[in-house]
């Protein structure tokens, strides 16, 4: 009987549980959504939304902004919370008692702020803003976790012509744009200047040497084979590590090789020009020039400072060395013996920068970039009120602000801070213009009182007519630029061509070899498989240097 | 010749502790590092002290929440060291008070299945946490509140719960232990004096046990404390354990400061393992007699 009881008890606190979540008092209602026109005015859309959510009862508007990056790169946060104090002036000036509250996230790594996104935005808890690599657009559109942004960038047509066309291309998928570009970085083969000098290596118009593909990577290794033979640098050459950073691929590009086939939607393994990319690697690696074990060497103890320390003639790098070689102690002083950030004065005078050059005679020569972008949450606004009537306005103010966060002096001190390339046309020119360099530096600049405390002792430590002047001279790269494939499985093949290169390296395995096992580690894997085209043959007979 | 206790030989026993003694070596030095390291400019990475150059800089900087030494946002470690410890606590708290419960009705009463059940714990205990999270996400999902406000409290208690259901096997079978080491006469008496049996648990079993309990909050803390596969799933806020995978970046972070993060997140194991080795030791060798 008892047993009966307690069956029966239950039953009815089951049952209970699930109608009161099922039964409601209310009868649903459909709520009649609010939206507005954008005009391409700012100042009136503006209004227009400022005005809406006032008559709609809402007076604060809370945003989240999630963003990854290095310590100098903050502006990839503060760029919306600035946008949000000029969009609150806007609201003040016409008397619109409305406003924007912006909270921050901003983490190091942003392959696992990604991570962190995919797993809270279906749950409505990840940020409004996000700010990452346009690598992961594909997935993030796929999945409805991004806006499309499409129809609201059509209003401000004109504004947005400023940006560099393949930047704003990089933001689409499909065809559709799900943001806009937040920033861009060059990946040039810098040259310490006192090596080369050592080992007599002329660096007269070299620049314009390797644009026009005479200087190849078979010059590179001569000269960073006499530079070591002469006793001028411990190595000839220091490259960057793993697969993160794609930066090696760029072999295959100034091999004349593909990764992606558009068309196919796939990604592509091209035999020939990885061939040589791995036998460049190989060779190097077996006359010494290159340590064999530079695929897992530390980043602060061993590569920069090997660089900063003249121990090596080429090393490839990215434009955001520059400000990193002065803001971190990878530079031990011999007078002190206490390590330090270099001077700008040292990083100019020691180092020379090109683009990568063509990887033999009839190539061009090529850099890599990887932009980022602020994307808009498709969820963006859901934790203020009435989000369900006032969604469209939500959305649309989210995009203002992201186009707020991309006015030409925000982009700018983004750019000079954290040593990347500008994303438009104006913030290009503001660099150059020493007046306003000159007011970055004493921090006289219009931006609002928080934004400026939180980047003050950056600006301190990286703003300088050098500096300046290193982005106008690199910002040239981005004609030759190339992106890795925003492909879902590029990441799984970018693992394997780290394993290649490390193999080559240590002499585990020759070029041939090498390219062998790529190709069965793809077939192994049935989804890589899928999306690999393996495509042409290990090249006979050919040579290198 | 013959001894009424198992004595080992002063030889053995000497052999025995250096073998410890080396296998803990790797260990020993690799935590040494990482404290030597948050009192550094540079990484330690191996034996050499020359890196070693002190500044108490990386603790200011990880207690003010900062990511590097110029600018950067300051992040809230007050809050996720709150978060941490509302998550451990959590999770001890209702490890202690399942396990202590069916411990008690596996150790005092005899019911149908009752051996399955022992023997189904133990299995239970066996799955690693990792290899349910599929399904338990999936749970999360269809428990999940339609108010975006209640998500952020519904997400503690959910971790809260998940995380405490991979300790509770392990927890009442060692509960289990303890209640069988108290002679059944004390509880007999008390019942035919006329109290219920939740009476007699509450005010007779529960005292004797305290030692137990008091290991079983122990380890349900840092299992809480410890956590990231679950917090990271399914916590909206992060904690300690988040904050550090978070900022782990080998490129850009200033690792020293990252390794006087990890110590931080080490301390309250390090101070529980220390003021409470003795009671740990004795829970491992079978209970305690109360």
């Amino acid at each position: 009987m008892r047993g009966y009881v307690a069956v029966l008890l239950v039953g009815i606190l089951v049952f209970g549980a699930i109608a009161s979540g099922c039964i409601s008092s209310e009868k649903p209602t459909t709520p009649e959504k609010v939206e507005v026109s954008l005009t391409g005015d700012f100042v009136k859309d503006v209004v227009n939304i400022g005005k809406a959510l006032e008559s709609n009862g809402v007076n604060e508007v809370k945003f989240t902004v999630w963003g990854a990056g290095d310590p100098n790169s903050v502006m990839r946060v503060y760029g919306i919370v600035e946008a949000a104090e000029r969009i609150n002036k806007v609201f003040n000036e016409n008397n619109i008692n409305v406003k924007i509250v912006v909270d921050t996230n901003y983490v190091a790594s942003f392959q696992q702020l990604f991570q962190d996104y995919l797993s809270k935005q279906p749950i409505g808890q990840a940020g409004d803003f996000f700010v990452n690599s346009y690598a992961f657009i594909p997935t993030l559109a796929k999945e409805g976790y991004i806006l499309d942004v499409t129809e609201y960038a059509k209003a401000y047509e004109k504004e947005l012509s400023d940006f560099y066309t393949p930047l704003m291309e990089a933001s689409k998928w499909k065809g559709k744009l799900y943001g806009l570009p937040q920033d861009t970085e060059a990946r040039p083969l810098y040259i310490r200047k006192d090596v080369a000098k050592c080992s007599g290596f002329d660096l007269t118009k070299l620049e314009e040497k390797v644009k026009n593909g005479e200087f190849t990577w078979s010059d590179v290794y001569a000269k960073a084979k006499a530079a070591k033979e002469k006793g001028c640098s411990e190595w000839g050459l220091i490259h960057r590590k793993g697969s993160a950073h794609p930066d090696l691929i760029q072999f295959i590009f100034a091999f004349g090789g593909t990764l992606y086939d558009e068309n196919e939607d796939k990604l592509v393994l091209d035999v020939p020009a990885v061939y040589k990319w791995l036998y460049v690697e190989w060779k190097f690696a077996r006359d010494g020039i290159l340590p064999e074990d530079i695929m897992s060497w530390d980043w602060a103890k061993q590569i920069h400072p090997a660089i900063v320390s003249g121990n090596t003639l080429f090393d490839i790098g990215g434009t955001w060395y520059w400000a990193e070689w002065q803001t971190k102690d990878y530079y031990v002083d011999p007078k002190t013996n206490e390590p330090r950030g270099l001077k700008p004065e040292e990083v100019d005078a020691w180092f020379y920068y090109t683009l990568f050059p063509a990887g033999e005679k009839g190539q061009k020569p090529v850099t890599l970039s990887q932009p980022f972008v602020w994307m808009i949450n498709s969820k963006a606004g859901a934790q203020n009120p009435k989000y369900d009537e006032l969604k469209d306005i939500y959305q649309k103010l989210a995009f203002l602000m992201i186009l707020k966060a991309s006015d030409a002096d925000i982009n700018a001190i983004h750019s000079v801070i954290s040593s990347h390339l500008p994303v438009r046309k104006a913030a290009e020119d503001l660099i150059k213009d020493e007046k306003w360099l000159n007011d970055l530096k004493n921090l006289n600049i219009d931006i609002s009182s928080g934004v400026k405390a939180e980047i003050a002792d950056i600006v301190k430590a990286t703003v300088h007519p050098i500096n300046a002047k290193f982005l106008a001279d690199v910002s040239y790269m981005l004609e030759y630029t190339h992106l890795a494939p925003s492909h879902p499985k590029y990441p799984a093949l970018a693992d394997l061509f780290k394993d290649a290169v490390d193999k080559v390296l240590r002499g585990e395995m020759k070029p041939e070899e090498a390219v062998q096992f790529l190709i069965d580690r793809i077939k192994a894997d049935p989804e890589l498989s899928a999306s690999v085209k393996i495509v042409g043959e290990v090249p006979k007979d050919w040579q290198f240097p | 010749m013959l001894t009424d206790v198992e004595v080992r030989s002063k030889k053995t026993e000497v052999a025995i502790t250096i073998a410890i003694l080396m296998a803990s070596i790797p260990l020993f030095l690799a935590f040494s590092l990482l404290v030597l390291s948050s009192f550094s400019k540079e990484m330690m990475t191996n034996l050499s002290l020359e890196s070693f150059r002190f500044t108490i800089e990386n603790w200011i900087n990880v207690l003010q929440g900062k990511l590097a030494f110029t600018g950067g946002i300051r992040q809230n470690i007050l809050k996720y060291t709150f978060n941490t410890a509302l998550v451990a606590l959590g999770v001890a708290g209702v490890v202690t008070l399942i396990s202590a419960l069916s411990g008690y009705a596996l150790s005092r009463m005899n019911f149908r299945g009752r051996k399955f059940l022992l023997m189904f714990l133990l299995m239970l205990h066996a799955f690693p946490g990792v290899a349910l999270i599929v399904g338990v996400y999936l749970l999360y999902r269809l428990s999940l509140p339609s108010s975006p406000s209640l998500v952020t409290t519904f997400s503690f208690m959910y971790v809260i719960v998940a995380r405490a259901a991979l300790e509770v096997p392990m927890a009442t079978w060692l509960m289990k232990g303890f209640f069988d080491s108290i002679p059944w006469e004390i509880e007999w008496s008390a019942i035919v004096d006329g109290a219920s049996r939740i009476r007699v648990w509450r005010k007779i079993l529960l005292p004797l046990i305290k030692p137990g309990i008091a290991a079983i909050l122990l380890f349900g803390f840092l299992a809480g404390w410890q956590d990231l596969i679950y917090v990271r799933t399914f916590l909206v806020e992060p904690t300690l354990a988040t904050y550090i995978e978070a900022n782990l970046e080998a490129e850009y972070s200033h690792m020293p400061l990252i390794a006087a993060a990890g110590t931080l997140y080490l301390l309250p194991t390090i101070i529980f393992f220390l003021t409470s080795q003795k009671l740990l030791l004795e829970t491992h060798s079978g209970g305690i007699k109360g």
